[in-house]
């Protein structure tokens, strides 16, 4: 077993020969550390944090916002080993075939790799994850006796599942870096340096390859790396920022010629109070409120439009949770009773609950990170982010509730109030997933994205990106599984190139 | 020895009952809150409660540019000749029709029997 390096302990002026660097030490980058475990290739592990919290180091991820309140940069995200996953929630769920695609009605959309591409390291990135065994499309199925669902009328929304994350012995959910330290320590091939700051992506002078890594720690230590190969798992801000500020020998920074670096940012939001939901007979199964231990996981039930109907509908994806029972005022009340009487069914239990849930953005070219004037300890230039949210994407999420609501009506089950209608009632106590995507989208054409099929940054061959940052759509589920998921897809194309 | 309930004594309690019955009915008669004659009554005869239906059909109005009653009326009067409310309402939800009322999604026969009762109350 050998121990972590302290990269401030690493003499200034250090040249290290691996075959492989990965940039980040998160989930993304751990899962690709330990899926290359026991091969010939000499790789390295570059981790900006320690094993726990550093102020200073993580105030290396602070920058500058405009536009839409988002949350800050500093505290949306964790620069320690296991990266984000030390403050994430757990929520699973993998991505679905239609994410995928192209799709007429969302400018942008289509990845060049369909879901295929990650199915089968979806149960490995499962086990990652420690999300317990994939029930996701068997839990649709389930009976009505053993797993009751709120009754529907046929239509495009249906119960769906969420697993989530758990940490053997530890609370919920698998903080990454704690959790796998000690494997990452037995591997062989495999050496991971603590405190190590990537600050500049050294070009060969044709740009066609990466030849040089800068590292520095803030104790003021500078070393470098000429690996074979590179692979970024820093985070979709802090990948941007470092193919954006190594630009030396490319003046707009790496893989960016064609000025998409940055761009196509994007997270889930996830505004509060978006809809009062009634069952008139007052029965919610518990696993719609909160977790549930069933059938060997951790399980939450949320209600989520099909693929089906995003298709025939031109919808964006969306997820819609319930939240907490809730209190009608006097008309509510009235709208309820007057319904409930209209469809002949008795309201006498019927019981409200409020509705939460995240949704689908289209790409923005213009939501990006771009670099600011100032600079951090490191002397690394800070980032700002131009946040934006458009009215379509909510109208989308607003119309999926209205089809659950009439779903309910229905199936006489219940009803649906929708809270929100004007951009300030969406935009009032909106929070957003911190999950950071875009900024190195996937594209065949160099054009129009950053990396192609293989996660290679385009027109450079030895560069390659894990992470949500290369995701061209962003879906509305929670990303981690699928990064993980995408992230030993490329372990093993870059085990393939490499040997 | 004298029995708690004699004969007299409860032919006396059923028809104190009745009485009493009669007098609740006769004041759920007099009580109940009488509306000036409107031309949709018989439609409006089939809501739960005509106040709250016509504050939610003043939130319907607000979300039709161009509501017109007696056209509205017409149409609920042909439908509901052939089915219940309860089997239009579900139908409606089914075939996506349906209206808001502050939020609220309704079966659209339920919000145009509401905007009537809203007209009728203005
Ligand atoms: C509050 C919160 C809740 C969340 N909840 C969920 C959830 O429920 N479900 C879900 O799926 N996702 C959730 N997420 C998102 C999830 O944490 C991320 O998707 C995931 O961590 C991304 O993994 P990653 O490895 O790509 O990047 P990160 O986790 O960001 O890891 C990047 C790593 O790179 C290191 N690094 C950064 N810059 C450098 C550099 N220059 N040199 C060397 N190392 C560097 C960092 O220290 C870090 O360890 C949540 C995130 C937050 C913040």
């Amino acid at each position: 077993m050998s121990a972590f390096i302290d990269a401030r302990t690493v003499p200034d002026g250090t040249v290290l020969e691996p075959d492989l660097a990965i940039v980040g030490g998160g989930p993304a980058g751990i899962s690709i550390a330990l899926a290359l475990a026991n091969t010939p290739l000499r790789v390295v592990l570059l981790e900006s944090g320690d094993m726990s919290f550093d102020p200073a180091t993580q105030a290396l991820y602070s920058g500058n916002k405009t536009g839409v309140k988002y949350l800050g940069l500093e505290a949306s995200r964790m620069r320690f080993l296991g990266g984000s996953t030390n403050i994430w929630g757990g929520w699973s769920r993998p991505m679905d075939k239609i994410d995928f695609e192209e799709r007429s009605w969302m400018p942008h959309s289509g990845w060049p790799f369909g879901l295929e591409a990650l199915q089968p390291h979806y149960a490995r990135a499962q086990t990652l994850c420690e999300a317990g065994p994939w029930l996701y499309e068997q839990a649709e199925h389930w009976s009505q006796s053993e797993m009751p669902t709120v009754p529907l009328g046929a239509g495009g929304v249906a119960t769906r599942w969420f697993q989530f994350s758990k940490m053997r012995g530890s609370l919920l959910p698998t903080h990454f870096g704690e959790r796998y330290a000690d494997d990452l320590k037995k591997v062989r091939n495999l050496t991971t340096y603590l405190h190590a700051n990537v600050t500049r992506l050294g070009l060969a002078f044709n740009g066609g390859q990466i030849e040089r890594l800068d590292v520095a720690t803030l104790s003021g230590r500078h070393f470098a790396l000429k690996p074979k190969a590179v692979i970024l798992a820093a985070g979709a801000v802090e990948i941007a920022r470092l193919l954006l500020a190594s630009n030396d020998v490319a003046p707009a920074g790496v893989g960016n010629a064609n000025d998409v670096v940055g761009r196509y940012f994007a997270d889930h939001p996830i505004p509060r109070d978006i809809g009062t939901l009634i069952l008139f007979d007052g029965k919610l199964a518990p696993y719609y409120l909160n977790t549930q231990t069933t059938h060997g996981a951790i399980l939450r039930a949320g209600l989520f439009p099909s693929e089906g109907y995003r298709r025939s509908k031109a919808m964006l994806d969306s997820s819609i949770t319930i939240e907490s029972k809730t209190l009608l005022d006097a008309l509510g009340k009235t709208t309820v009773a007057t319904t409930a009487a209209a469809l002949g069914v008795d309201a006498g239990k019927a019981t409200a609950f409020t509705l939460g849930g995240g949704c689908e953005v289209t790409p923005d070219p213009d939501c990006r990170i771009t670099l600011d004037s100032a600079r951090d300890a490191l002397g690394m230039p800070r980032v700002k982010l131009q946040m934006k949210l458009s009215d379509s994407d909510l109208a989308h999420f607003r119309a999926t509730l209205k089809e659950l609501g009439r779903q309910l009506l229905a199936a006489r089950a219940g009803m649906i109030r929708l809270n929100m209608k004007e951009r300030g009632q969406w935009l009032t106590g909106l929070d957003w997933g911190n999950h950071h995507m875009g900024t190195a989208r996937a594209h065949v054409d160099p054009k129009k994205g950053v990396v192609d099929a293989n996660l290679q940054v385009h027109g450079v061959a030895n560069l390659f990106v894990a992470g949500s940052a290369v995701y061209p759509t962003y879906g509305a589920v929670n990303p981690t599984l699928s990064i993980v998921a995408m992230a030993l897809r490329l372990a093993d194309h870059v085990k393939g190139l490499l040997k | 020895m004298k029995t708690l309930f004699s004969r007299r004594n409860v032919l006396m309690s059923a028809a104190g009952v009745v009485v009493v019955g009669g007098v609740a009915f006769e004041a759920s008669r007099v009580l109940r809150k009488r509306y000036a004659p409107s031309p949709y009554d018989d439609l409006l005869a089939k809501l739960d409660d005509r106040d709250g239906s016509a504050q939610i059909g003043e939130a319907v109005l607000a979300e039709i540019d161009d509501f017109d009653a007696k056209t509205a009326a017409a149409q609920l009067r042909t439908k509901l000749q052939q089915a219940s409310l309860a089997d239009i309402a579900t139908a409606d939800a089914a075939a996506e029709r349906l209206v808001e009322a502050h939020g609220w999604v309704l079966p659209q026969t339920l919000g145009l029997l509401c905007a009537l009762a809203a007209k009728a109350a203005a």
